[in-house]
């Protein structure tokens, strides 16, 4: 079977500035793969080994992203895509699900995709929901367990992990399924493995190849702000620990916090 | 395209707290707007749950009524709400941000190339035109989302984001729509609710522990006392979550749970950015920990330096004392 896993490229931690543009600056901040989209592939190695077959990481990105993308293939991943295009740089989550969307068509023997639960710096959770909907495929999502994948009668069963209950769902197949963190123990590729694949390029598909053109985006940023900062907050003091204590207990109660 | 449509989620036959927070906005964005507040209701017996949307303003409450939509399923649920923005043709549709919200909302989105917005803890009309305010990069950044003219507008808003719905008799109605002909791909094998879940989103306390505490044990000791102490919840840094002292469930930041609760307590967290994240907006934080330097002191608004060890059971002691519990 033919497994796509997504993969989006995000800074480490969030300290990032916002340019004059409005967009993000994230220099000199590490970049790794979004942490939930390591449990994807993950997830998506267990079930290929299980099913044999090809395991392809996608991105939609730029050069930048070729790093991480490598990661994936010294996990374990057999094949890589880039989708890189100027045009790609300013749409929204739903045109940017188009764009991969049309990628995973053309693939043409995908027969399942993961994604990660959401992205640690946009975090919308939305492009799951808007691949599935593009490619006309079911989807699950915060998916905690799949508990099955059954390529010969086109399902997966899976568990979805929603605040309060747990759902057990299962879908047809094709289908994109948005994993969470506590799903399995994501492998840490070897030094091996991470210089076997040094070299290697993944392949390029830019707007024309996927014949994508015109996407716009339905929503635009119109301002960007650091949010409010905290007002300073106040130490409190004593000759010992019950003192502090007693005192910490009396500021809760006399600002009705408590 | 006039108006606001508020997709309705229920708890118990009720009509979820969320659900009327967006029936109080909505009633404003929508007279902003210059057209009607109506709502929906998806279900598979929706008939007692509408008569009390009518009660919190709605103009027209529109249902969706059939056995197959009685448990979610992002087909059928997405079908309804289809036919309903064509009855209605709002100019915006609100609906909460949980975990089901954003499969439907996205999918919904995605299916009228409208515009979206997740997350979102403020709205406004300006010059005819719906703006909405989310965070993101983990509360670092704030940003304002503004719309193509022509297309709806998906806004998944966040709990607690405004006041709810006072109630109102305004005389609405309630028109019921047939599901649409749908092929569903999902289906749903059973619900169970979580063992011993933690809805730490919805918690009002909030008490985290993390690597300060040494191990799982000397945690359970510590933090779970002072949370029933204050009527709270316990959390987690994602150092002692991995450490597999906690389940995941209670990890609060980047890649955990984001939270805002009226009190959130650190006991032994550091603050690191990617904690932070997910706890910054709390509306009071103390932190307790024997680093003065330590970055959780810069967003916290009581600090106490001192060591969890001894700190933690005589805090539990004297709120046990003083709150009668
Ligand atoms: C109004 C608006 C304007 C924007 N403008 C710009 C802009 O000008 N420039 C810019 O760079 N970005 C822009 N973005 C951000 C960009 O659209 C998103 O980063 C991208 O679409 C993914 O959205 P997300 O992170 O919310 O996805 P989420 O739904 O949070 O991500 C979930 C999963 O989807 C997959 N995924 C997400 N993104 C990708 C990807 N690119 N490739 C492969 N898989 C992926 C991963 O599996 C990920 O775990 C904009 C977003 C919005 C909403
Ligand atoms: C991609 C990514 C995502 C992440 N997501 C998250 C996330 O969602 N949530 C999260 O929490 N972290 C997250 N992290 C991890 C984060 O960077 C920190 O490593 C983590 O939050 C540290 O946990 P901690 O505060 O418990 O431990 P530490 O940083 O080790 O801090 C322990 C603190 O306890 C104090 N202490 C020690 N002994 C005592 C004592 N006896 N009494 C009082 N205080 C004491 C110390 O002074 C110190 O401040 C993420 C990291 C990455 C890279």
């Amino acid at each position: 079977m033919h497994i796509v896993v997504c993969m989006k490229q995000v800074p480490r931690d969030n300290s990032v500035k916002i340019n004059s543009d409005l967009s993000i600056n994230a220099d000199g901040i590490e970049k790794i793969i979004n942490l939930f989209d390591e449990y994807a592939i993950e997830e998506g190695l267990a079930w290929n080994e299980k099913h044999s077959g090809k395991l392809t990481v996608l991105s939609m990105g730029s050069d930048e992203w070729v790093e991480q993308m490598r990661r994936a293939l010294a996990m374990g991943a057999t094949d890589s895509l880039l989708l890189k295009d100027a045009s790609f740089a300013q749409l929204d989550t739903l045109a940017a699900a188009k764009v991969v969307a049309a990628a995973i068509k053309k693939l043409g023997d995908v027969d399942l995709v993961f994604c990660g639960r959401n992205s640690t710096d946009d975090e919308s959770g939305a492009f799951a929901p808007a691949l599935a909907r593009a490619l006309g495929w079911a989807q699950l999502t915060y998916v905690g367990k799949v508990l099955d994948v059954d390529p010969a009668g086109k399902k997966v069963t899976a568990e979805r992990h929603l605040e309060t209950v747990v759902e057990t769902v299962t879908a047809s197949l094709p289908a994109v399924v948005s994993v969470i963190k506590d799903i399995n123990n994501p492998r840490y590729p070897s030094l091996l493995k991470i210089k076997k694949v040094a070299k290697i390029q993944p392949p390029v598909w830019t707007a024309a190849d996927l014949g994508v053109s015109g996407l716009s985006a339905a929503a635009t940023i119109s301002s960007r702000v650091p949010p409010p900062p905290r007002p300073s907050g106040e130490i409190i003091d004593g000759p010992d620990a019950a003192a502090k204590v007693r005192k910490l207990v009396d500021k809760l109660l006399e600002n009705q916090i408590i | 395209m006039a108006g606001v449509l508020v997709y309705i989620e229920q708890v118990g036959g009720d009509v979820a707290a969320v659900s009327r927070e967006l029936m109080g906005k909505g009633q404003e964005l929508a007279a902003s707007l210059g057209g009607p507040l109506n709502a929906l209701v998806v279900g598979g017996d929706v008939a007692g749950l509408a008569s009390q949307v009518v009660a919190l303003g709605a103009a027209t409450v529109y249902t969706v009524s059939d056995a197959s939509l009685a448990t979610y399923t992002t087909d059928g649920h997405v079908a309804a709400a289809k036919a309903t923005v064509e009855a209605a043709q709002p100019a915006l549709m609100l609906a909460s941000a949980s975990f089901q919200m954003r499969d439907f909302g996205a999918a919904l989105a995605a299916d009228l190339d409208a515009g979206l917005a997740v997350d979102v803890t403020d709205l406004k009309v300006e010059g005819g035109a719906v703006s909405a305010v989310r965070p993101s990069h983990g509360g670092n950044v704030i940003n304002t989302y503004t719309f193509a003219a022509g297309r709806p507008v998906v806004a998944l808003v966040r709990k607690q984001s405004f006041a709810e719905a006072a109630g109102s008799a305004s005389g609405g109605t309630v028109t019921s729509l047939p599901l649409p002909a749908t092929t569903m791909r999902t289906q749903v094998n059973n619900v169970a609710p979580k063992t011993g879940a933690v809805n730490l989103t919805d918690a009002a306390i909030i008490v985290s522990g993390g690597r300060g505490l040494s191990d799982k044990d000397n945690y359970y000791k510590l933090i779970p006392p002072l949370a029933e102490a204050l009527g709270g919840a316990y959390g987690a840094s994602r150092a002692i979550v991995d450490a597999g002292w906690v389940p995941y469930e209670h990890q609060v930041g980047q890649t955990g749970k984001t939270v805002s609760p009226k009190l959130y307590v650190a006991a032994g967290v550091s603050g690191a950015i990617q904690h932070l994240a997910g706890m910054r907006t709390s509306r009071n934080i103390v932190a307790i920990n024997k680093d003065p330097e330590a970055p959780i002191f810069r967003v916290a608004n009581f600090g106490l330096v001192g060591d969890v060890n001894e700190v933690l059971p005589l805090l539990t002691a004297e709120l046990r004392q003083r709150l009668g519990r």
